[in-house]
C-alpha cells in the first residue's frame, strides 16, 4: 500500500463545498428510521387490520397452542422421560481452547510469567463466565494442542487429557480445582466484592460426586497426592509419546510450583481478611474462634 | 429482437450508472444556493501548507496509525486584534460517518379511560323494549363525551441514553465536520487584555469567525476578563471541555479550542477506541485499564 490514506476520506472534501452543518440540516441516513406498522389505519393497515376473514382467526377465539381439535395432542401422546431432569442442577463449564489461550498469550493479554487463574483470564477478557447460570468455571479443551507452545502455570476446573498432555509437554503445570458458586462469583469480579466490605469467605470443598474427580491424579486434581501426580505425568508422557521436561531445573520453577491452598480463593489473601479499597488497607481477624474457623 | 432491446437497455443503464461515479466533489447541477450564504472573507486563509515558516507548537501525543497523517491548523492569540498566527498544531485525524441524534425527554399527554370520566354509572335505558341500541353506560368509548379506550396514559418519559461509543463517535464527527468546513480554530489560551465585550466582538468580526462563537477551555475556572466579557453576550459562550456536546457545537457557528483542550479531547476521545469492555460499572475502581 503506497498511498497514505487521507484522514476522513472524500466525505470531508465534499463537506468543504456544502453549506454549514446546523441543527436544521440534519437528517437520519436512508434506511436508519423505518416507519412503525400501525394496524387499523389507512388502506393497508385498515379494513380487516391483518386478521383475515371471519371465524376464530378474526375474532380472536382460537384455542391454545398444541390443541388438535380434541384428538390427543402430540405433546401428551409422547410419554415423559427425564432428558432435562435436573438440568438446572448440572454444573456447566465454559470451554477454553488451547488455540484461544495461545492467542491471548501472544497478544500479551495474559502474562505467562505469573500463575494463570480464572481472574487473569477474565481480566484479559478471554472468556465470560456466568456463575448464576450454573457455570462452575472453565474447562480446557485440546483444540489447538498442536499449535500450543507456552510454558504456563494454569488452574482450571476441568481439563481433557489431550489438553493436560499439551501443557505438560511444553513444561507447564496444570491443576484442576473446585470453586463453589459464591467463591466463583468473587473470583470473577473481585473489585465489586471488595467494595462490599465483607471478609473473604473460605472456599468450600467439592460435593460427593465431584470428590473422586478432584482426588484422582490423572485429572491433576488439587486434592490428589503429589507423588501420584508425578507418576501420572510420566504415564501420560509415555502414552502421548513426548519427553517429560524437568520442571525443578527451570528458572521459573518457584512460580510454576505456586499453588493455592484448598480453602484459599486469591493468591496472597487468606479467608477471613477484610479489604478496605478506598484506604488500601487489609484488616485481619484476631479472635481465636474466627481464626480457628477460617483456618480449618 | 428481444436480444437487441436488451442490449439497448443495458447501455442506457450503464450510462446512468457511470454518471453517479463521475466526480466526487461536484454538486448536483440542479442545486441552487443563495449568493449570500457564504462569507467570502472567511475562507481567505487556506489551511497551512507543508512548507510554512511558523513553528510547530504541538505534536500529537497519541500514536498515529501508519496509514493516516495528522491534520494541521493555525494557532491564534486572543491578545490583540490583528496579529499573525503564532504557529501550527497537529490534530489527530478523526473518523467520519454518522449523523448525530439527541436525547429526548418528557411528554405529558394523558387521557381519561371510561372508568375515569365523570358520571356514567347508571344504565341509560332498559336493555330491551325501547327500540334503541343496547348500552351500558353513557361514558363508553362509543358515546360522545365518553372515555378514550386506548389513549395515552399519564406522563410518559421518552428518555434514552445512546451507547457510550456512539456518543464519542458523535463528538469526533462534529469536531471533524467543523474542521473540514473551517469553523474550528485553535488558540493558545483564553486570556484577553480587557474585560470589554466590544473588544471580543470586534476581534471576532475582524477575523471573520462567524456570528456565534463557542469558547472551550479545559478547566472550569476561566480568566476573569473573558468571564466578564462574555457575561452579557448572547452569541459568545464559554464551556469547560467536559461540557462539550454536539448540540452546542452545531448551534454556534465557530468553535474555538485552546491547546490544552485539544490535548484533553484527543486523550479522552481516543481512549475509547482501544479499551476493553467494562466488567463492572465505571464508578468502581479500575486499576489496570490502559
Amino acid at each position: 500500500m503506497s498511498f497514505p490514506k487521507k484522514p476522513g476520506g472524500k466525505a470531508l472534501d465534499v463537506l468543504q463545498n456544502l453549506p454549514r452543518i446546523t441543527l436544521t440540516n440534519l437528517r437520519p441516513e436512508p434506511g436508519a428510521r423505518k416507519n412503525e406498522k400501525r394496524r387499523g389505519r389507512g388502506q393497508h393497515g385498515g379494513n380487516r387490520s391483518g386478521r383475515g376473514h371471519k371465524g376464530e382467526r378474526q375474532r380472536g377465539t382460537r384455542p391454545r397452542l398444541g390443541f388438535e381439535g380434541g384428538q390427543t395432542p402430540f405433546y401428551l401422546r409422547i410419554p415423559k422421560y427425564g432428558f432435562n431432569e435436573g438440568h438446572s442442577r448440572r454444573p456447566q463449564y465454559q470451554p477454553l481452547t488451547l488455540k484461544r489461550l495461545q492467542y491471548l498469550i501472544d497478544l500479551g493479554r495474559v502474562d505467562p510469567t505469573q500463575p494463570i487463574d480464572l481472574t487473569q483470564l477474565i481480566n484479559a477478557r478471554g472468556l465470560t463466565i456466568q456463575p448464576l447460570k450454573r457455570d462452575y468455571g472453565v474447562q480446557l479443551v485440546d483444540e489447538g494442542s498442536d499449535i500450543f507452545v507456552a510454558k504456563i502455570n494454569i488452574e482450571v476446573q476441568r481439563a481433557t487429557e489431550g489438553a493436560i498432555a499439551a501443557i505438560e509437554r511444553n513444561g507447564g503445570v496444570i491443576t484442576n480445582s473446585f470453586y463453589d458458586p459464591i467463591s466463583l462469583g468473587i473470583l470473577i469480579k473481585p473489585v465489586p466484592f471488595f467494595m462490599r466490605g465483607q471478609p473473604i469467605p473460605k472456599r468450600m470443598l467439592p460435593g460427593e460426586d465431584m470428590v473422586p474427580y478432584y482426588m484422582s491424579a490423572e485429572n491433576r486434581g488439587y486434592l490428589a497426592d503429589p507423588e501420584e501426580i508425578q507418576q501420572a505425568r510420566r504415564a501420560l508422557a509415555q502414552k502421548y509419546g513426548y519427553v517429560l521436561p524437568d520442571i525443578s531445573k527451570d528458572e521459573l520453577c518457584h512460580m510454576l510450583a505456586m499453588r493455592k491452598d484448598v480453602r484459599q480463593i486469591f493468591f496472597g489473601l487468606s479467608p477471613g481478611w477484610v479489604i478496605n479499597m478506598p484506604e488500601k488497607k487489609i484488616l485481619k481477624p484476631t479472635d481465636q474462634k474466627l481464626l480457628q474457623y477460617y483456618s480449618s | 429482437m428481444l436480444r437487441f432491446s436488451c442490449l439497448v437497455f443495458s447501455r442506457g443503464a450503464a450510462r446512468r450508472f457511470a454518471s453517479s461515479f463521475s466526480s466526487d466533489t461536484a454538486l448536483p447541477p440542479n442545486l441552487r444556493l443563495p449568493s449570500n450564504l457564504v462569507d467570502p472573507d472567511r475562507l481567505k486563509r487556506p489551511p497551512p501548507s507543508e512548507d510554512s515558516s511558523l513553528p510547530l507548537i504541538r505534536k500529537c501525543d497519541a500514536a498515529l496509525p501508519a496509514h493516516l497523517s495528522p491534520v494541521r491548523t493555525w494557532v491564534d492569540t486572543l491578545e490583540s486584534k490583528d496579529s499573525e498566527p503564532l504557529g501550527l498544531t497537529e490534530l489527530h485525524p478523526d473518523v467520519f460517518a454518522v449523523t448525530p441524534r439527541f436525547k429526548l425527554i418528557f411528554s405529558h399527554a394523558s387521557t381519561k379511560v371510561r372508568s375515569e370520566v365523570r358520571g356514567g354509572g347508571r344504565k341509560p335505558w332498559n336493555q330491551k323494549g325501547s327500540g334503541r341500541a343496547r348500552h351500558g353506560s353513557i361514558r363508553s368509548p362509543l358515546w360522545r363525551g365518553g372515555g378514550v379506550s386506548h389513549g395515552p396514559r399519564g406522563p410518559k418519559s421518552y428518555y434514552y441514553m445512546l451507547p457510550m461509543k456512539v456518543r464519542v463517535q458523535g463528538l469526533k464527527v462534529a469536531l471533524s465536520s467543523k474542521m473540514a468546513q473551517q469553523y474550528l480554530h485553535v488558540v493558545d489560551s483564553l486570556n484577553i487584555p480587557t474585560p470589554d465585550s466590544q473588544y471580543l466582538l470586534e476581534l471576532i468580526r475582524s477575523r471573520h469567525w462567524g456570528e456565534s462563537v463557542l469558547l472551550v477551555d479545559v478547566s472550569e475556572e476561566f480568566p476573569e476578563n473573558i468571564l466578564q466579557a462574555t457575561e452579557n453576550l448572547k452569541t459568545v459562550n464559554l464551556i469547560p471541555a467536559i461540557g462539550l456536546n454536539v448540540h452546542s457545537m452545531l448551534k454556534h457557528e465557530a468553535v474555538i479550542l485552546t491547546l490544552d483542550t485539544v490535548r484533553f479531547l484527543e486523550e479522552k476521545l481516543l481512549w475509547h477506541d482501544e479499551r476493553y469492555t467494562f466488567l463492572y460499572p465505571l464508578k468502581l475502581p479500575y486499576s489496570d485499564f490502559p
